[in-house]
């Protein structure tokens, strides 16, 4: 969609200057007023939501019902001017309130755990304990994890967000307001399922256009699982 | 007897200011041997990478890729995709920092990474005029440098490459061993400065 958003822009550019060779003054307000449209266009097979408030009342009461999440993910990394893409796969754990555990197994070994205030990395033989209290952006990007997951995204303040649907899928574009935030990232694209209300993937397109999507599959929801996946 | 600490004193100093390249001897150039295990980095791999600064440790992936221009870009990113550079060699060996995080971007740093991977991508070799300098049990074939020399070393029989180096004069600044299988990709890259404590250790990723 990015791509296709690029795409358009690059055209739209095109032929406003063929446009102004031609002089057609007046052609050129018609177009400016297209390609302004095109340029608020929603996400292809998406339509924009029409009664927002009703729509973040229950995504917040259906995403609360979600308490715990089990899964599988694959997370793709696009380099896009370099023409590169790096594939690794984990499982995911999440229980209500502020537990979370990433584990990446192929190509290879990283966990993440985050518990409450505590957040451990390890990689190899290595582990490093840090106290997200301690670190801005850690806990920035805590914050994102959890309100991704637990669906209070659309409250947080350091994000401004437009919403979409399509008959399976609720798109939110979340363009971050925060200095920090927008250091590493240009827009972040959630996609929910319309069911369950749970996280089927999340999109991070980075200032230079490199993205990586991390996409949840096989989801157990609301299964029991042991606090000890989240022991530090 | 009052000389004695004095004297002490000087040997220590003097011991201290002995070169660690002082057991090579300068020796004749062998033209087909430097040719031969040149270290040169060509294509395209993905490394598991770990770095260790003065007691701090970090984790991603770095991406080592030469271009259809002859460029070579160096990316490295953290696990979960964010970029923290992205470094630019044109094929005459000019760095440009394509991005790079707030956080990594200071002057030492830039400096001092850009060199690191010139060296692994064997960017100071090309078109160099090597030295060659016979060790107890290996051969340094050195290139001159603005500041100080780059060096690739290889076992007295011109069998393999056994490591890289940079040094100046008297010091070893940093060295790089290759445990796995080596150019035009290695599998493993271990690079250590040894005037700070750095340590940085690159495991070639096999795709799916």
């Amino acid at each position: 969609m990015y791509v296709l958003t690029s795409y358009w822009m690059r055209t739209d550019m095109c032929t406003s200057e063929i446009i102004l060779r031609r002089g057609g003054f007046g052609l050129l307000i018609v177009a400016c007023c297209f390609f302004c449209t095109v340029g608020f266009a929603q996400y292809a097979g998406y339509k924009a939501i029409s009664n927002l408030d009703t729509f973040k009342q229950r995504f917040k009461t259906e995403s609360s019902k979600v308490l715990s999440i089990e899964s599988s993910f694959v997370q793709d990394k696009v380099l896009t001017a370099l023409t590169e893409k790096i594939t690794s796969k984990g499982k995911f754990w999440f229980k209500r309130s502020n537990m979370v555990r990433i584990e990446y197994v192929t190509p290879f070994a990283y966990t993440m755990i985050m518990n409450g205030d505590k957040l451990l990395l390890r990689d190899g033989q290595k582990e490093n304990r840090v106290n997200v209290k301690s670190n801005k952006l850690f806990q920035q990007v805590n914050r994102i994890v959890l309100d991704c997951v637990q669906g209070t995204i659309l409250e947080s303040k350091d994000f401004s967000v437009r919403y979409f649907e399509n008959e399976k899928i609720f798109l939110m574009e979340l363009t971050p307001t925060s200095k920090v935030l927008l250091e590493f990232f240009q827009t972040i694209i959630l996609k929910v399922d319309n069911k369950d209300f749970s996280v089927n993937s999340i999109e991070m397109i980075e200032q230079t256009g490199d993205k990586t999507t991390i996409s949840f599959l096989d989801k157990k929801i609301n299964t029991q699982f042991a606090d000890a996946v989240f022991a530090l | 007897m009052q000389c004695l600490p004095y004297s002490f004193i000087c040997i220590l100093l003097l011991s201290s200011c002995a070169s660690e390249y002082k057991h090579l001897q300068k020796s004749s150039p062998d033209v087909s041997c430097s040719q031969r295990v040149v270290p040169r980095y060509s294509g395209t791999s993905w490394y598991d990478a770990s770095i260790d600064v003065t007691g701090r440790h970090m984790s991603g992936l770095l991406l080592m890729k030469s271009m259809p221009d002859s460029s070579k870009r160096v990316v490295f990113t953290n696990e979960a995709g964010i970029t923290f550079f992205d470094f630019s060699f044109s094929k005459d060996g000019v760095f440009k920092t394509i991005t790079i995080i707030k956080q990594l971007n200071k002057k030492p740093v830039i400096r001092t990474l850009s060199k690191d991977f010139a060296l692994v991508l064997g960017l100071p070799f090309y078109g160099g005029t090597f030295e060659r300098y016979t060790g107890d049990e290996n051969v340094y074939y050195g290139v001159r440098q603005k500041k100080g020399t780059a060096y690739f070393i290889t076992n007295k029989d011109c069998a393999s490459l056994q490591g890289l180096e940079w040094g100046t004069r008297r010091k070893r600044i940093v060295s790089v061993r290759l445990p796995g299988s080596g150019y035009p990709v290695p599998d493993r890259i271990e690079l250590d400065h040894h005037t700070f404590s750095m340590l940085i250790n690159l495991t070639r990723i096999k795709k799916e």
